[in-house]
């Protein structure tokens, strides 16, 4: 029995152990990543005194662009949360990396559709991505909550919520449109580049897409990439209410729908002129 | 018999342009992505100036003025790139392989060896943009650069670069210490973010202690303060302190992380084959 | 004066001990556990003007190390070396420039350029002079049978032409101690004749002073009458390689032949039957039993041939690595 019972504490200690070091690696490992997260929030110090400077330059005034200082900062915050939604690393250049490589046949023969392969694990990786970013999110939300005046009200903050789950797809399916012009040109690594550019730029992450003077505002408020960063966060601050919500939303939905369009079609004939052509 | 270091200077020169045009199409490429982004930076301040006049209150930054700064920024952070940027990213592979060896190996001063044998000269199209900028914002400045100025803004340029080419021995010497390279050049990248900017904009209870850490402790502000605010108005008794320190510190830092990079070399294990 | 001379020259390093997998990596940065190496464990070493040393030994013996507290890339942990009175690790540039290293596995050319830039870059480095430098050069390429190469981007070269290159660009200075670690290491038959022969007659002819290691025997037995064995960190022996045999092994290997082939005799009791596939025996013995046991086997059968052989070489170093190791581990235990 005694020797029953040694057997039983040894071998628990064993799986105590075991348990314990993949905590800890679990652990460290977020902790690690964590760090990682909050280092990315680090251009905000300088962009608050950035604008903080501008504000004071120009005397103080109400708002620019529609927004107030501490909107300003708000605004940044809130692109990093739609740009963790939005944003697609790398997806595009590796579609066009497998149809280079070669590997794109497998989609040919086997019972899988490439769209959707990379939609789901893509979707995985960001279900992981948000349970690990979501600590230092909130660290540095709780930080800056000063910046913010309260909650939205429940209709905006669903409005937000929505608009960042098409901001997803929307994301999603530009890239993978992007993507699947490797078909067509083997080197599109230039292009993702520009992509890029403007993509960070008429996104609206370096400054609220209002500030712009007209006719540039008018213009930009038309193309897509507004949807990937200003316009959830425009809606999270209440500067798009009732019709213009509404507007906006359908908007992001039409243009989402769109780049699904243009993804699955740009995939039909790319496969179709690689099984015609060879790889 | 000391190597001759200008006729080695000419050689890494001449090898690196070679290398270069062999990969024209990227070094194409290179130039773009890296102008595109000058010109993004560019927009964003063209907008800002719509809205306002100058940043902060008195600083004297208005527009002319700010382009001035933006284009000693541009300046510095060229000349780094063209000089050393390459360099230091490939330390870390020359450690991982052992191939610092042969660098330890040679008749001729190792950090020099280290940190100038390949040229980025794509980066020369960012230093192009930043000449034509600064003409630009010059001409616009009420009042004419005096030749002193000139002479000052150079060597403030200089002391810009010894200062973040220190910053960057010093991260190279850490690790060449650790043996790896994890995220140095994310904190190169976030550290160095802090100096584009004029110090006035660090003001107020955070930014006051920001500013002095960052003038004193690691004085990155100084790279593009200095020069810039000896050249966007006339010479000003109160910048007079600011410049012989930033000269100071410029000797100091160059020094320091020689010694430092030494040390580190000392303490190198060469990666076992 | 020797050119090389070594006393009690040791050096231990840490390792971080790296574990398999990114998880494993990342707690690393936080929780590093180390391990102490003793990697060259006292050596004492002289090595005469003109001489051609091999150094032999298996993987992580030392020898590689060895070459770098040599060549100044390392410091030890205690002990003097000098070669040419410089101490190496003080990295002074007049000792650099009058040495070389050549490393099979490392490569120092730039990757995307002909190799004669890399050659111009050196001319630089080590102030070569021009006539010096072309006449050095031209030497070389004809030597090494590389002048139509000169001109073609490094990384388009095969790796034995690569070696070629690496060499003359290690010898433009005319340095007059050269170390080569495992030269030959991964190039084929022809390839590494060819580095063979060429470090013979550079060697010969200008009477440098050449420290190599390598896994090759052959290498060595081309090149070297002086060959060290190093194992565990420590010199086990230093002399011809000749005398390997004589002094580690103690044991002949015997091949006979019988004429009668009907039936093997049973040998057994004179040593170790290595191979019996008739009509001949092959076996192992000990030296001192051969001429008795030979005396015995004659008078009994009739025996159509006979060889008495020294161990491979291969062989007796093998034994010798195996012994070194067993007896390590029972001091450390």
């Amino acid at each position: 029995m005694s020797t029953a019972a040694a057997t039983f504490v040894s071998r628990f200690g064993v799986w105590w152990t075991i348990l314990r070091i993949c905590i800890e690696e679990r652990l460290v490992y977020r902790g690690d990543f964590a760090l990682g997260t909050l280092m990315r929030f680090l251009p905000i110090i300088t962009q608050t005194f950035l604008w903080t400077a501008v504000f004071v330059g120009a005397g103080g005034p109400a708002a620019i662009g529609g927004f107030t200082r501490d909107e300003f900062i708000a605004y940044y915050l809130l692109t990093y949360v739609a740009r963790a939604f939005s944003s697609m690393p790398g997806l595009a250049s590796s579609i066009a990396a497998q149809v280079r490589s070669g590997e794109i046949k497998k989609y040919l023969v086997q019972p899988i559709d490439l769209l959707t392969f990379l939609f789901l694990s893509r979707l995985a990786h960001k279900l992981v991505y948000y349970a690990v970013a979501t600590a230092p999110f909130a660290l540095v939300f709780y930080i800056c909550r000063g910046y913010f005046h309260g909650w939205p009200d429940a209709p905006t903050l669903g409005a937000f919520v929505l608009s960042l789950m098409m901001s997803f797809l929307l994301g999603f399916f530009l890239e993978a449109t992007l993507g699947m012009i490797g078909f067509w040109f083997l080197e599109v690594s230039s292009l993702l580049f520009v992509y890029m550019l403007f993509n960070f730029f008429f996104s609206g992450h370096m400054f609220p897409l209002t500030i712009l003077s007209e006719p540039w505002r008018t213009i930009v408020l038309y193309q897509p990439l507004q949807y990937l960063a200003y316009f959830p966060a425009a809606v999270f601050l209440g500067k798009v209410q009732g019709p213009e919500l509404v507007q906006g939303l359908l908007g992001q939905a039409a243009w989402t729908f769109a780049f699904i369009v243009a993804a699955r079609t740009a995939m039909h004939f790319g496969l179709k002129r690689y099984s015609a052509f060879g790889g | 018999m000391q190597p001759n270091y200008f006729a080695v200077f000419r050689e890494f020169a001449r090898n690196s342009l070679v290398r270069e045009m062999t990969f024209r199409g990227n070094f194409i490429l290179d130039c773009i992505s890296s102008l595109s982004w000058v010109f993004m930076q560019l927009g964003l301040y063209l907008v800002i100036f719509e809205h306002t006049n100058q940043l902060g209150d008195g600083t004297g930054w208005s527009r002319w003025p700010f382009f001035v700064f933006l284009a000693t920024t541009l300046f510095v952070n060229s000349l780094v790139q063209f000089f050393f940027m390459t360099n230091m990213e490939e330390l870390s592979d020359l450690i991982r392989t052992g191939n610092l060896d042969f660098a330890l190996l040679k008749p001729i001063d190792t950090q020099f060896l280290l940190s100038m044998r390949k040229f980025e000269w794509s980066s020369l199209a960012n230093l192009v943009f930043a000449a034509i900028l600064l003409g630009v914002a010059l001409t616009h400045l009420d009042f004419t650069p005096t030749p002193l100025q000139m002479l000052l803004y150079v060597f403030y340029v200089m002391c810009g670069v010894a200062l973040l080419y220190s910053l960057m021995i010093g991260l190279g010497s850490i690790s060449v210490w650790l043996g790896r390279n994890e995220s140095l050049y994310d904190f190169w990248f976030y550290i160095t973010n802090f100096s584009r900017y004029p110090m006035e904009i660090y003001s107020g209870p955070f930014g006051t202690p920001l500013r002095l850490a960052f003038t004193f402790a690691v004085p990155i502000l100084l790279v593009a303060n200095v020069p810039a605010r000896l050249m966007a108005w006339p010479l000003a008794s109160q910048d007079w302190r600011l410049a012989a320190y930033a000269a100071v510190a410029s000797i100091v830092a160059l020094v320091a992380s020689r010694k430092v990079f030494y040390k580190a070399l000392d303490a190198y294990r060469s990666a076992s084959s | 004066m020797p050119v090389v001379e070594i006393e009690g020259l040791t050096k231990s390093y840490r390792v971080y001990q790296k574990n398999e997998g990114l998880l494993a990596a990342v707690r690393g940065l936080f929780h590093r556990q180390y391990r102490t190496v003793d990697a060259v464990r006292g050596i004492d070493l002289t090595v005469e003007q003109g001489e051609f040393v091999a150094f032999l030994g298996p993987n992580g013996a030392g020898k590689t190390t060895t070459l770098k507290l040599l060549s100044g890339v390392i410091h030890p942990s205690g002990g003097t070396a000098h070669v040419m009175g410089y101490v190496p690790w003080k990295r002074e540039h007049a000792y650099r420039r009058r040495f070389a290293l050549v490393m099979g596995q490392k490569n120092q050319l730039w990757w995307d350029l002909p190799a004669q830039e890399s050659f111009r870059l050196h001319q630089q480095i080590y102030r070569i002079d021009a006539t010096d430098f072309d006449r050095t050069r031209d030497e070389l390429t004809e030597l090494l049978q590389v002048r139509q190469l000169l001109g073609r981007p490094v990384r388009e070269l095969s790796l034995g032409e690569r070696m070629k290159m690496e060499l003359i660009a290690a010898l433009l200075h005319s340095p007059e101690v050269l170390f080569l670690d495992e030269p030959t290491i991964g190039l084929d038959v022809v390839a590494q004749h060819n580095i063979q022969q060429f470090l013979k007659h550079y060697q010969e002819v200008r009477q440098i002073t050449i420290l190599l290691t390598s896994h090759y025997m052959k290498d060595v037995a081309a090149l070297c009458r002086r060959a060290v064995i190093i194992a565990q960190g420590r010199i086990m022996y230093d002399g011809s390689l000749a005398g390997i045999v004589d002094r580690f092994s103690g044991h002949k290997v015997v091949t006979l032949a019988f004429a009668d082939d009907a039936e093997l005799p049973n040998l057994a009791r004179f040593g170790t039957v290595v191979e019996a596939r008739a009509p001949k025996v092959k076996l192992r013995v000990d030296r001192p039993k051969v001429a008795e046991m030979l005396a015995a086997v004659l008078s009994q059968h009739v025996v159509s041939d006979v060889s008495v052989e020294d161990p491979p070489l291969e062989e007796v170093i093998a034994d010798m690595f195996q012994s070194a190791e067993a007896s390590l581990a029972t001091a450390d235990a």
